[in-house]
């Protein structure tokens, strides 16, 4: 199967395809992927109509530069399927995986999709989402059922909170345990795993933006790099989130040039007075108070934060480069379109 | 499907037989007699000799009842109480899926010779150490009689060495690990109220139904008592609160007006409500109704026991 290009995934907007008003101004939010929703928006006597809004629907939500994705019904797999894989669509999100073998099903169905409607092998991503406490006992099983589940989460939320019979938003994470095993299950098998540290909530709002930017920038520094939410509100602190700041990227310039130094020393480890360094050159590090004390250890371990940290830095620009641009096609050809 | 409402399980030694006279009248909704802490082997024939009426007493008050038997002398304790009026029995200690498997086929014997329905006996297993927390699926799973698994965390704690404290809580794994598993298997979870606080004497009302709510909301499904002062908290917290029926009444109202206008996604208080939110809902309000069954059940077993009780015959044994 082709290997694809590691997609960012900072900030996305799930909303039921249903709804055209949501459909048709998704494009100009910002997100890195709209996920079109077939399962808990829509209503039952509407699932018909739902499946066959998608294939029109992908280019009228790409067009800003978002990747297309959609969340299929656990019961209506098949018929969702054969709806929806059609060229554009990045990523099929499965709710409620429990088992092995019903993802290996819809890895051989996207296979012969793929195969019949002329998209390049292996495109579609498989998003395995744990939702119950079956699921997570199945977690490795199902994260290492098919090269397509590329990120892996979840044991948190409403239905995780109905199926073990808990509250959401009590204060305290009820979730910890599962979320643990999906995020080392995601880890171990070498996928990206698609969590977020605890943060207590208590009102249950989906739009505050201040929330929604302290939730990406927790969840970048504890390793994660994947967002999304239901309200438009949230997009841009997400993606700022998940962003590092400043300060953080001239820290990891100054990490690895003094790390170049000490390559250099026949040292493996190196201790610097931070307060000593002067403020106004570039790279500098992180003021003294961002740390414990006026000592920065320098060692191949940070070496290898700020490598990464500047590499999904280079990321994310390139990814916000190709969204500005699609928006500036778009807009182009509606200026084409409407001349004044 | 019915919902097994077994809310709290006061636990008292079987040698204490003033307790064991009284247990009926604390509203626990289900009452475990144990044979195995507390009992002189010097006194365990007697005791078991005394053990059906025992039970018998202990269900008055519309309870369950369970004991609790010595890991080293399953046979012997279970031949001397299976009969009609006890639900089960706790097996301590458990730590493979055999020990559950021996006790079950046991207990199949046992039915026959005392005649009781066949698999109609529980075995609640009780996870007191890393072998069993590790081996906890196996255990579930090993038979149709287990319906509830208990961590007992003061046993845990005595087996790894650990000094429980309120502000360092060592079991987040062990107790995750359980409510996932089990679950996923479709038996209850059910904590040790006690340790869950890591307190020692009689807790305030307030105080305990917090460590319920708690345990609750972490998946637990009832709490083990070791006192009866916390059955009503208990009680209390593993009923839905008629705020949150209430609040869960509303969000079925709005639903059900979103889905009537076509959509299965609605804004209400601030809060999004979709599907599964509908779904937890519709959970809550069955839990309410089941709850309110059971009391409705146990009151009438209550007011049966009270009437029937001869104030002139003292309770201490």
């Amino acid at each position: 199967m082709a290997t694809t290009p590691r997609r960012l995934k900072r900030s996305g907007l799930t909303m039921p395809i249903v709804t055209p008003r949501f459909i048709n101004n998704a494009w100009h939010r910002g997100c890195d992927f709209i996920n079109m929703d077939l399962e808990d928006s829509v209503p039952p006597d509407l699932k018909d109509v739902a499946r066959n809004l998608v294939r029109e629907s992908i280019p009228v939500v790409n067009k800003g530069g978002a990747d297309a994705v959609c969340r299929i019904n656990h019961d209506l797999m098949e018929a969702d399927l054969n709806a929806v894989i059609w060229p554009g669509l990045m990523q099929v999100n499965y709710p409620k995986a429990e088992y092995r073998h019903e993802i290996e099903r819809i890895d051989a169905i996207i296979t012969r999709l793929e195969a019949e409607r002329g998209i390049r092998p292996g495109t579609v991503e498989i998003g395995a989402n744990i939702e119950t406490a079956v699921g997570v006992a199945n977690a490795y099983e199902i994260v290492t059922a098919s090269p397509r589940v590329r990120e892996f989460g979840g044991a948190a939320g409403y239905d995780m909170s109905r199926d073990l019979g808990v509250e959401m938003f009590v204060g305290f994470d009820q979730f910890v345990y599962g979320k643990g095993e999906v995020e080392l299950a995601a880890r171990a098998a070498g996928r990206e795993p698609h969590a977020s540290p605890f943060m207590p909530n208590i009102t249950g709002s989906v739009s505050d933006p201040d929330r929604a930017f302290a939730e990406a920038d927790a969840a970048r520094k504890c390793g994660f790099r994947i967002g999304g939410g239901l309200h438009p509100a949230v997009v841009e602190p997400q993606i700022r989130g998940f962003a590092a700041s400043g300060d953080e990227i001239s820290d990891a310039l100054w990490v690895l040039q003094e790390y170049r130094k000490l390559a250099h020393s026949g040292e493996t480890w190196v201790q610097v007075d931070v307060s000593s360094v002067d403020r106004e050159e570039s790279p500098r590090p992180m003021a003294a108070d961002s740390y414990l004390g006026r000592h920065r250890v320098i060692d191949r371990y940070e070496a290898a934060k700020a490598e990464e940290l500047l590499q999904w830095q280079a990321l994310c620009r390139e990814r916000d480069q190709e969204k500005a641009e699609a928006v500036d096609r778009v807009r182009a050809a509606e200026t084409m379109e409407s001349p004044s | 499907m019915s919902i097994l409402v077994r809310r709290s399980n006061l636990i008292v030694p079987a040698v204490q037989s003033r307790m064991v006279s009284r247990s009926w009248m604390h509203h626990a909704d289900a009452v475990t007699i144990d044979l195995q802490d507390g009992t002189p082997a010097a006194e365990l024939a007697q005791v078991r000799k005394n053990l059906r009426q025992s039970v018998a007493l202990a269900g008055k008050g519309g309870a369950q009842v369970f004991v609790r038997v010595n890991a080293e002398f399953v046979y012997a304790d279970s031949d001397a109480v299976v009969g009609p009026g006890l639900t089960g029995i706790v097996l301590p200690g458990v730590e493979s899926a055999n020990q559950v498997e021996e006790a079950g086929a046991m207990l199949a014997d046992l039915e026959k010779i005392h005649g009781v329905p066949r698999g109609s006996l529980e075995i609640t297993p009780s996870i007191e150490s890393a072998a069993g927390v590790w081996h906890v699926r196996e255990i579930i799973t090993a038979s149709d009689r287990v319906k509830q698994i208990v961590i007992d965390e003061a046993a845990l704690a005595a087996s790894l060495g650990i000094t429980q404290s309120s502000e360092h809580d060592a079991f987040v794994f062990a107790r995750g690990r359980l409510c996932i598993e089990a679950t996923a298997a479709g038996v209850q979870p059910i904590a040790v109220a006690d340790p869950m606080g890591v307190q020692t004497g009689q807790l305030s009302h307030e105080g305990m139904a917090q460590i319920a709510t708690d345990a609750r909301n972490l998946g637990f499904k009832g709490m083990v008592c070791g006192h009866p002062s916390w059955i009503v908290p208990v009680n209390e917290a593993y009923t839905p609160a008629e705020s949150l029926v209430d609040y869960y009444t509303q969000v079925r109202e709005v639903f059900a007006q979103a889905l009537a206008a076509g959509t299965a996604a609605a804004p209400f208080a601030g809060r999004m409500i979709d599907v599964p939110v509908d779904e937890w809902a519709k959970d809550v309000l069955a839990m309410s109704a089941a709850c309110a069954a059971r009391d409705e059940e146990k009151r009438t077993a209550f007011v049966a026991a009270e009437v029937a009780l001869d104030p002139t015959v003292p309770l201490i044994g």
